[in-house]
Formats: structure tokens, sequence, C-alpha cells
């Protein structure tokens, strides 16, 4: 009984983890490393770590939410955090007129788990919005996983009184093109090096990063039933009905049409080359017979001579 | 037993939060007196190419390439914010105008450093109209950067097209004839940095991105500008073919020296032809290279005897 309190006590921000949420959220990259600088930045000024809070925007399409950029928000901190309001008002102007079809969708903070401050600020902004989302980046992780999470608040039972609780929410990262290559770029160089390698070598490192990744993943997976097999873990049917019909996805595609397909670009591809090639040479042909030219010019009358061995 | 230590260390720095700023970091502590004792002597004055390199925080660059791309085929602009560093400029966020209006400063200590805007499609250089905005900027407003950023060449190439410059006090050029303007302004070098919790943050969220990477078609994606490239080399090799045959003309006239202007000319654009002409297929080779990894790695599957 008493422990039950105490975790009670220690988690009671918290629904019960039969609760599932109730939206799909598509988070964009962008919004992680803004709350990542902010936190940098508050941080390398103050000396010290501190909590950081701000607003997050985007879209809203029925149950699904797109969350594009973010902002900070002002706060002061009187017994309780109380979020500046007036500032929030004129922010929220400024970016209407910029990102005009985005809305506010939530907030952010940096942290752990929630606690109860955080029910103390989700209550004052959901005086802006509805039924605003929360996230959480814990700048102190050492896991390798994304330390980012996502929650809705729900209205609970809870010993009687209608009180507010939070919901774990799963997301999906976005992955808008321009955005992908400029993470990819700025992941993979070491602060301070210059790529002096080719192109083509960039392009391949690349594509075997991502390669090895599903390699690591596929052997993870291997592993695992092989494990399964020996005894050593629990069988689970429904993993190994989801590595079956992976399996059974391969080959992906191999009808005609496919192939067809794939050869004509491959094919228009090489054409491209070809003319590249061309343009090239006749380039470098133009070079070569200018410079001869020149060279001839010296020897002979101007322009007769030049002539006559070109024609 | 090192090892031990090592963990136990770790342990204790987690459970004390303890502060330790890299030097990594430091770069992102604003210290006004420095600043303003830099803006106070200013040394660009004296030395036109003062500023030689320029860094730009992960930051930064992914809000000018994303304000860029949401632009579409349509030039959009904003402000940059930093401090300098000796002959380093540094750029450590990027604000889309006009949110950057007046009421800003309320939470951000540095200054505008600079401005950017995009090229969607055509590159990074400075046109005759920005080297004078910059001229202007750079009279009044110094110390200020031009960063120009290409959404669309950036998506076809794979790479991110982003070019830093600073123009030439006036009296120290005479335009030349051909309309070059390339030679009012010089580029900085470019690199870029990011924080300790950005590398944590970008680790973790390759774990999740290389799925997108993998699986992208480029060809597909930039099929639209690779065909526009195609016909823009072919009205270029046009051209230089009738300026050839007007040199050919001209050379056989007069002779070597009538010839040079023309001739010249019409190398300048066969050679910007095959260079062209060079890229494109570069990006369309490093696509065509990814839809053979993936076939390889999905389609052709040799089924091991059990």
């Amino acid at each position: 009984m008493e422990t039950e309190e105490n975790n009670q006590n220690v988690n009671h921000v918290m629904a019960s983890s039969g609760a599932t949420g109730s939206i799909s959220v598509l988070l964009h990259p962008l919004v992680v490393m803004n709350i990542s600088e902010h936190w940098t930045r508050v941080r390398a000024q103050e000396g010290k770590a501190q909590q950081v809070i701000g607003a997050l925007i985007g879209k809203q399409k029925g149950r699904s939410l797109e969350i594009m950029n973010s902002f900070e928000l002002v706060f002061t901190v009187i017994e309780n955090v109380v979020i500046d309001r007036d500032y929030y008002n004129t922010k929220e102007e400024q970016f209407k007129q910029v990102f005009s079809d985005m809305d506010f969708l939530g907030w952010y903070t940096t942290g752990d788990s929630p606690n109860e401050s955080d029910i103390h600020v989700h209550k004052q902004i959901c005086e802006i919005n509805e039924s605003p989302v929360i996230l959480k980046l814990n700048p102190f992780t050492r896991n390798a996983d994304l330390p980012v999470t996502m929650y809705e608040s729900v209205i609970d039972l809870v010993n009687g009184e209608a009180t507010m609780l939070f919901v774990e929410l799963t997301y999906t990262l976005a992955t808008e093109e321009a955005e992908r290559i400029g993470v990819d770029h700025v992941a993979r160089m070491a602060s301070g090096d210059s790529a002096e390698s080719s192109q083509v070598a960039e392009q391949l490192q690349a594509q075997h990063n991502a390669v090895k990744m599903l390699a690591n993943r596929v052997r993870l997976i291997l592993e695992y039933i092989r494990a399964m097999e020996r005894g050593e873990v629990p069988k689970s049917h429904e993993v190994l009905r989801e590595a079956k019909s992976l399996t059974h996805r391969l080959p992906v595609l191999n009808s005609e049409i496919f192939q067809e397909e794939y050869y004509t670009q491959y094919n228009d591809v090489l054409l491209q080359t070809y003319l590249a090639s061309i343009t090239k040479a006749c380039h470098d042909l133009h070079q070569f017979v200018t410079k001869f030219n020149v060279l001839c010019d010296r020897q002979g009358i101007m322009g007769r001579r030049m002539r006559g061995l070109f024609f | 037993m090192s090892s031990q230590s090592n963990i136990a260390l770790n342990n204790w720095l987690m459970a004390n939060n303890v502060e330790n700023i890299s030097s990594v970091d430091e770069i992102y502590r604003y210290d006004r007196k420095q600043q303003q004792d830099m803006l106070a002597a200013k040394p660009w004055d004296k030395d036109p190419h003062f500023f030689k390199e320029i860094r730009i925080s992960a930051l930064a660059l992914l809000k000018m390439v994303t304000h860029a791309r949401s632009g579409g085929h349509l030039e959009v602009m904003g402000l940059l914010l930093g401090k300098v560093d000796a002959n380093t400029m540094v750029v450590m966020d990027a604000f889309a105008l006009p949110v950057e209006g007046t009421e800003t400063r309320v939470n951000r200590l540095e200054n505008a450093i600079g401005w950017y805007h995009s090229h969607p499609g055509y590159g990074c250089w400075l046109s005759g109209i920005d080297v004078s905005t910059q001229m202007l900027n750079q009279n009044f407003q110094e110390p200020f950067v031009a960063i120009v950023v290409d959404p669309v060449r950036t998506i076809s190439a794979g790479k991110v097209c982003l070019g830093a410059f600073r123009t030439y006090p006036k009296s120290l050029n005479k335009v030349e004839d051909f309309g070059v303007h390339c030679k009012q302004y010089y580029a900085l070098e470019v690199s870029y940095f990011k924080s300790a919790l950005d590398r944590r943050l970008l680790d973790s969220l390759w774990n999740k991105y290389w799925v997108s990477t993998l699986s992208s078609s480029s060809l597909t994606t930039n099929a639209d500008y690779t065909t526009g490239q195609v016909s823009d080399l072919s009205e270029k090799l046009e051209q230089a073919e009738n300026s050839l045959g007007r040199a050919a003309l001209v050379g056989s006239g007069v002779g070597v020296s009538g010839s040079s202007i023309e001739d010249r000319r019409s190398e300048d654009r066969l050679a910007k032809a095959a260079r062209d002409a060079t890229k494109t297929s570069i990006e369309a080779l490093h696509g065509l290279l990814a839809q053979v990894i993936k076939d390889r790695l999905f389609n052709q599957v040799r089924s091991r005897p059990a």
C-alpha cells in the first residue's frame, strides 16, 4: 500500500499506461535543432544549464499535427513558472506574418519526465489554445535514442476529482528533402574539418552509412530470432510474424513494367553522360585548334598558312 | 580498474549535472564587452579583405535552407544574427523577414551580422542589385555579410549550395565592360559548427533518418530541374555555335588579332556549356548510383539452400 502511494506521488502526472494518444504527430528536425540551440545558448550565457520554455507552431489537419517550427517564450519564476503573455502575443503576430498558414500547436521544454511544474505551465498554455501538445527534450540522456518525447493532456478522474494528466504520444520524423540534406551535411562533417574528398566519395559515403544501418538492423533481427530458437528469449509470435512478412516482401518490385522503366531511366542518364562527354570533347578540341592556330601563326604569314593547315 | 572508475566518474557527473561547458560550446557565449570593443576598433575599415572566413551554426544553416525551400521559386530573404571573432564572422542564427521586425531583441543578445536571400535554381552569387545593396550595407551596418542559398541546386546535387560574400568598397574597382560584377565582391570560406548537444541529437536523428536517405530517389525528385538544365544546355550550345560561326568569318578575313574577341567569347560560352553539362550529368549519375544500390539490395534476392 505504501509503495503504491509513493509511486503515485512520483508519477501522478502521467495517465495510466493503458491510455494511448489520439493524434498522430509529424515532427520536423528543425524544431529539435531549434530547442537544442536555445538550451545551449542559455547555458553558455548563464554558465549553467537552465530549463528553457518555448512554443511550437505548425499545421493541423484533423487528427494529424505537423510541427514545423518553434520560438522562445519568456517566463518568470515566482514560486511557479509564469509565462509572459504579452511577449507571446507579440511573437504570435509576427510569426503570423511570415508563416501565415501555421498555428500555435503546443509548447516545449527541457527536462526529464514531466512533473508538477509542467502541469502548471500547461494549464497556462491551455488558455491560449484548447489542447496543446508538449514536447520534452532531455539534454542529459546518455543513450543513443532521440531524447524527445511528446505528450498530450487528458482530464481524468483521480481520487474522485478531475485532474489533468499527460499521455505519451508517438511521433514520426518528417523527411522533407532540403531539410534532410541540411541535416545530413551538418551531421556528417566534424567541426573544423574541410571536406576535400571527391563528390562521388561523399555520395557513396552517405549511401554506405545508410546501408550499414540497414545491415545492423537486419543482423539484430536475425540474432533475436536465433535466440528465440535457442530458447534464450521468450517466443514472440508477433515479432516472428512481422519478420516473415518482411522477408516475403523481397523482391520488392520485379515486374516487367518496373524493369522497363528502370532501364529507360538508366539509359536516360547514360545519354545525358554521353551528351556531357561530347560537349566536353568539343570544347577540348576547339581549344586545341585555337591554340594550334596561335602557334602556327607565329611561323608563317598571318592568315593564309593557318587556313591552309586546317582546310 | 580504470574502466570502473570511468563508469563511476560518469555516474557522478550525470548525477550532479556537472556543467562542463566544453570549448566547443564556448562559441555560443556572447561577450558583450568584447563585441563592443571590436565595433569601436573597426579593423575592417582599413582592410577590405579583413574577413576571410565565416562560421555558420547548424541551426542557422537549417533555418536558411528550410526558409528558402518554403519559398518555392520565389526568392526569400532574412536576417542573420551573430558576432565577430578576429578575422572570422560567426553566424549564430537566422530569421526570416518580416519576423525580424522590432521586437526580437528581447531574448537575443547578438547583433545583426548580415542578411541572406535565395536564388532558387540559379546558383550562389551576387547579382548587380545584390552587390549595390550589400555595398550600402557595408557602408552603414558594418560588419555585414551577404549569404546566398540555392535550395533547388541543394536538392539536385544532394549537397548544400551556399555562398557568403563581402563587397569591395567602390573606389577600388572599375566596372568592366563585360558587366562582370564578380570582381566587386569576394567569397568567404564557409565552415559550419554545432554544439555538443547538437551532435548527440543529430546522431540520434540519423538513427531514424537513414531510412529516408536510402529510399530517396533524386532522379525522380529532380526530373523537372534536370530537364530544365538540358534544354538550357542546348540553348547555350546553339549560342556558342552561332558565335563560333561568326568568329570563323571574322577570323578568315582579318587574321588572329581580329578573331580574338569573338573567339574568346565563344570559347567562354563553350567552356561554360561544357562545365554545366558535366555538372548535370554528375548529379544524374549520383542519382543513378542510388537507384542501382536499391535495386541490388531489394530486388535481386538469391535464396540460399536451407
